[in-house]
């Protein structure tokens, strides 16, 4: 994003327009900063981002298997 | 699961004819939300289907959550006989659908993609608007709870200009 973009996701993520789809959004619980910061990653990065939190699940996934193995 | 950029890859080099759906074009578009599998709606020519299947096939794809001991082939006769499939493999596990609710086929899909530069390949990722109306259309309570956030980020999208 541009400087200029940046700044203008940062108000709307911060101060919603009243009415709007991201103040429904904020009401419904969505971390609207959690939106912004994968917004200031190019695709690539977020791909890269996709592959590590499944690694995650991988991990929990294997633990939770030998938790149930005992 | 390998790098989602491994995967894509893969099919890339093969001139496999997908695009990129579910939560993996929700993460790729901006969204927070994360699943662990990735999932494809792939053209259902022959060609395609071969390609599809020859790439796939040294990554050892099986139907997921099958029976043990399950007849299957993921081949081109498989293929052409199904429509959806749900896949682990030694990439992870991938869904290939050949039709999205609310959208339809692939080149109904793939209308509704954009283009994303992931790693250097150009690849179609469905659109925020295309995820919302495939959201709505398939209407289960996971895919209705995630729709105020794509309507949040594609508004944020649209206002800002921002990929």
């Amino acid at each position: 994003m541009t400087p200029e973009q940046r700044k203008l996701a940062y108000e709307l993520i911060t101060n919603p327009p009243p009415g709007s789809a991201i103040a429904a959004a904020k009401e419904w619980g969505v971390d609207l900063t959690l939106l912004y910061a994968n917004l200031l990653r190019t695709p690539t990065e977020r791909a890269q981002s996709f592959a590590a939190m499944a690694r995650s699940f991988d991990i929990l996934r294997a633990g939770e298997k030998k938790t149930a193995l005992g | 699961m390998k790098e989602l950029p491994e995967i894509l890859k893969t099919l890339y080099d093969a001139q496999i004819d997908f695009v990129v759906i579910g939560g993996a074009a929700m993460y790729l578009q901006g969204s927070a939300y994360v699943t662990q599998d990735v999932d494809f709606c792939y053209a259902r020519t022959p060609q395609n289907i071969k390609r599809l299947t020859t790439a796939l096939k040294p990554h050892h794809p099986v139907l997921r959550g099958a029976p043990a001991g399950l007849p299957f082939t993921f081949d081109a006769r498989t293929v052409a006989q199904g429509m959806n499939f749900t896949l682990t493999s030694d990439l992870g596990d991938l869904d290939f659908l050949g039709e999205v609710a609310g959208l339809g086929g692939y080149d109904d899909v793939k209308a509704a993609a954009d283009i994303l530069v992931i790693d250097g390949m150009q690849i179609r990722v469905l659109s925020l608007i295309g995820l919302i109306k495939s959201k709505k259309a398939a209407g289960r309570p996971k895919d209705l709870y995630v729709l105020p956030e794509l309507e949040a980020l594609e508004l944020v999208k649209r206002k800002t200009g921002a990929k």
